[in-house]
């Protein structure tokens, strides 16, 4: 249900994370969720999809980590120079 | 064709804004001496009716006041404000929790020096108000008798960050099949450090044993 919101908190991080770096497309975002975080990753993946579309952000990968406790952490985040 | 790939490690929490928030409002919080306690159940399971008794049990020179959290209305603020103590509503328009920014906006203008206990009641959801940080001391969780005793297995996040479960309704245990060991043993297998209490806002049992779990602090 607020799968809406944790995605929008993605795209934001990734949209300030790839600042320095110029001419760069942002292609894999790396998010580890916890079992315990309240968050579903299915949820999470098709808001996801549903907020990047039609966007810079379109086609950029989320990836989703399962960790066991409660996390919900942005692990890593791949560029690509064209 | 695709170029060369840089990464770059991130390594910190997806809602770090709210994060922050979360512990500028517990400084404050620590600063003035103020414990505060975040309720979060399903719709329906008795926070507003434990904090009706809760109000009811406090003397009235006790510095307590409530945030009571709902998508619409300020039903719930009418009916805590009977008992005197300040309460104010925090109405979501749509959305399904609270988090840090809606607290601190309806802080504002409140003396924090004049309370000694703060009462967050969230938005009835046994989901998404468990990854908001509301820069609580301790996440409550209230499970009703009647909501059956596998709710700790099906909505783990919550029970797994809470402190304390409270039963409540425990006056219906007569008349459902409420299996309560299971209950039980189906929160202490997700925390097993979480505390329990039994309580029933209709009949008062067990209401004692919740003030003293809010004077321990």
């Amino acid at each position: 249900m607020h799968e809406i919101g944790i995605a929008a908190s993605i795209v934001e991080a990734v949209r300030t994370e790839m600042r320095p770096y110029n001419d760069t497309r942002p292609v894999k975002v790396v998010v580890k969720v916890g079992a315990m975080s309240g968050v579903d990753r299915d949820s999470l993946s098709f808001c996801f999809q549903a907020i990047t579309r039609g966007t810079l952000f379109e086609g950029l990968t989320l990836s989703i980590e399962d960790t066991p406790a409660d996390e919900l952490e942005l692990s890593r985040l791949e560029l690509e120079e064209p | 064709m695709s170029g060369t790939t840089t990464t770059v490690n991130l390594e910190r929490k997806v809602l770090n804004e709210n994060d922050r928030l979360a512990a500028e409002l517990r400084s404050e919080f620590a600063r003035h001496g103020i414990f505060c306690l975040n309720l979060i159940s399903s719709p329906g399971s008795g926070k507003t009716a434990l904090l009706e008794r809760t109000l009811a049990s406090f003397p009235k020179d006790q510095r307590v006041a409530v945030l009571t959290g709902d998508i619409q209305t300020d039903a719930d603020a009418r009916r805590l404000a009977r008992y005197g103590f300040p309460v104010r509503q925090i109405t979501t328009a749509g959305a399904c929790h609270l988090d840090a920014r809606m607290v601190v906006r309806a802080l504002e203008g409140w003396d924090l020096a004049s309370l000694d206990t703060l009462f967050i009641e969230n938005v009835g959801n046994l989901v998404c108000p468990t990854s908001y940080d509301l820069g609580e001391a301790a996440k409550v969780v209230l499970l009703s008798v009647p909501e059956g005793e596998e709710k700790p297995l099906k909505y783990p996040g919550i029970f797994f960050k809470s402190r304390l479960m409270v039963l409540t309704k425990v006056d219906l245990l007569p008349y459902v099949p409420f299996r309560l060991e299971d209950a039980i043993a189906n929160a202490r297998s997700i925390q097993p450090g979480i505390q329990i209490l039994q309580v029933s806002s209709t009949t008062g049992a067990g209401i004692d044993d919740w003030m003293r779990f809010i004077e321990k602090r």
